[in-house]
């Protein structure tokens, strides 16, 4: 895809993340990113839909630099956080994280996986004696309001059922206080009802806050009811940029069972 | 009507602040911990001051032995292989006993109550008994040399690895345990199929590391007539020869060092 597709008024907001000519090859051979170029518009919640294997996680990794791009640009307001020279600690501030597995240490307290959202902010001999701060245990608490999962607060996270571990895994990363929120298939293992509850956690609380969301998702369906902007994925490269009313059959076709490389070769 | 986010984190915040201030209770467990502890002291005879002094004097035996008498390398190779033979061997010896045993030890593998409790009072008695004593009962039994070191590794680290080989199968993931299950597979099949694999890279850990452990300790069955390096090294200590004693700790280092070494390579081509 050359000419970018049906493409939001972004004059009227601001640009939070670049991504300019991603790649990411594995020994050389696999190439998970193949050329990505996206934007992320300030606040927005924004869907990156495609099939499993499509690099959604990949790029999304790139993005806090959990994985090393093989080549290409990542602007953060406008500043190159690619490269060797960036803090990554602080880097790592900006961006909270949502995992599939929810990734929280299960035999710990709900409220001590909540303020290890606070570590990036504390140097590490302070956290030798598992003490935060009292500012960082009001941030933690009210993390955990906003996804209602206070009343929680002191019980082990296994004890948990899935949703409610996502939950507050989605406190752990609005504990970090940040402008992003990377969220990488948050809903795969959790059923329809309880998915769209994370799902709607996730878009309220973070509109509330003013944090921007990208989120990976397989589902069509969760897509097409919480995305405010979709960037579809096939194979490593972006095919399609739009919103919910642009998601035709064809595009679905498109992302999910055409091979970006044939589309090239017979010239569209 | 609900309740204010503010409103909801100050609750929890004083519920948090009335957890974490230190009861009663917990200064009583401190203080009996902490009185327990004073009190082994004084059955250890514990003199933190000769700690100190003892420094300087150890280290007037350690400057002793350098340079190393490097001329007496001719006389211990061939104990020092011997060392590696009596480990590797008991290794083996170990596995042959702590297999089965920590087989029958395991709950998931064998159900029967009475027959666990019995592989787990042999093995704790294996393990009770430690190599020293099993050589000087071997050595009795067997005769001088290095098959009576090889013999007491293999009892004492085989009451060692079957247990551990136990608890490694106890942890193995239950989900492939319940699918062959309802495949039909026999009970042996389950463990076939479903346990071994999945504890195999946990047992050869195991191994190797007992395997190190063994080459330390074979040197010192040496000592009480069970082969190796250990011979040599109590002779050289009795002798007063502490530069051929230095020569002896090198090579042991050098042996523990290469295991070490080759035991971290295999690992990461195991998993």
């Amino acid at each position: 895809m050359d000419q970018p597709m049906l493409m939001p008024n972004t004059t009227k907001t601001k640009t939070i993340l670049s991504v300019q000519d991603l790649t990411k090859s594995y020994g050389g051979a696999i190439h998970a990113l193949r050329g990505i170029n996206v934007d992320v518009h300030e606040g927005e919640f924004l869907v990156i839909l495609g099939p499993s294997g499509a690099g959604k996680s990949t790029l999304l990794r790139c993005l806090n630099r959990l994985v090393e791009p093989t080549s290409g640009k990542i602007l953060h307001n406008g500043e190159e956080i690619t490269g060797k020279r960036v803090n990554l600690r602080a880097l790592r501030q900006e961006f909270g994280m949502v995992f599939q597995q929810f990734n929280l240490v299960k035999r710990l307290s709900v409220l001590t996986n909540v303020l290890t959202g606070r570590l990036g902010y504390r140097s590490t001999w302070r956290s030798l004696f598992y003490n935060f701060s009292k500012e960082d245990k009001k941030i933690a608490i009210e993390s955990l309001a906003r996804v209602n999962m206070e009343h929680k607060a002191f019980q082990r996270a296994d004890t948990l059922s899935g949703g409610e571990q996502q939950r507050v895994a989605i406190a752990r990363a609005l504990a970090q206080q940040p402008t992003i929120i990377l969220a990488d298939e948050p809903v795969a293992s959790l059923d329809p009802k309880i998915a769209r509850q994370v799902l709607n956690y996730l878009k309220q609380v973070t509109h509330e806050l003013g944090i921007t969301v990208i989120c990976n998702l397989h589902q069509v369906e969760y897509t097409r009811e919480f995305a405010e902007r979709i960037v579809g994925m096939s194979r490593g490269k972006v095919v399609f940029e739009g919103t919910a009313e642009d998601l035709t059959d064809e595009i679905l076709h498109r992302i999910y069972y055409k091979d970006p490389d044939e589309e090239e070769k017979n010239g569209k | 009507m609900s309740i204010s986010i503010e409103a909801k984190t100050q609750s929890v915040f004083d519920e948090l602040a009335a957890r974490q201030t230190w009861r009663f209770k917990h200064i009583v467990i401190i203080a009996l911990v902490v009185a327990f502890l004073v009190w082994c002291a004084d059955g250890v005879n514990l003199r933190p001051r000769e700690v100190f002094n003892a420094v300087p004097i150890i280290g007037d035996y350690f400057a002793r032995m350098w340079p190393p008498k490097w001329g007496f390398v001719e006389q211990i190779w061939k104990p020092s292989l011997e060392t590696l033979y009596v480990a590797l061997w008991g290794n083996v010896l170990a596995t042959i006993v702590g297999l089965p045993l920590g087989l029958l030890a395991a709950s998931s593998v064998n159900h029967s109550s009475v027959l666990r409790s019995g592989a787990m009072g042999v093995l704790n008695v294996f393990r009770s008994i430690s190599e020293l004593i099993w050589a000087i009962l071997f050595v009795a039994a067997v005769g001088l040399g290095p098959f009576p070191g090889a013999l007491a590794l293999g009892m004492n680290y085989g009451g060692i690895l079957g247990r551990l080989y136990a608890e490694a199968i106890e942890n193995v993931d239950k989900g492939p345990i319940e699918a062959m299950e309802a495949t039909g597979a026999s009970r042996l099949q389950v463990v076939l199929f479903a346990i071994l694999p999945q504890a195999l890279p946990q047992f050869v850990t195991y191994n190797l590391y007992w395997f190190e452990v063994g080459v330390r300790s074979a040197t010192v069955l040496g000592m009480v007539g069970a082969g190796g390096i250990g011979f040599e090294l109590i002779t050289s200590i009795r002798l007063f020869e502490w530069r051929e004693v230095g020569l002896i700790l090198l090579f042991i280092l050098g042996m523990v060092t290469i295991i070490d070494h080759a035991s971290t390579f295999i690992r990461s081509r195991l998993y």
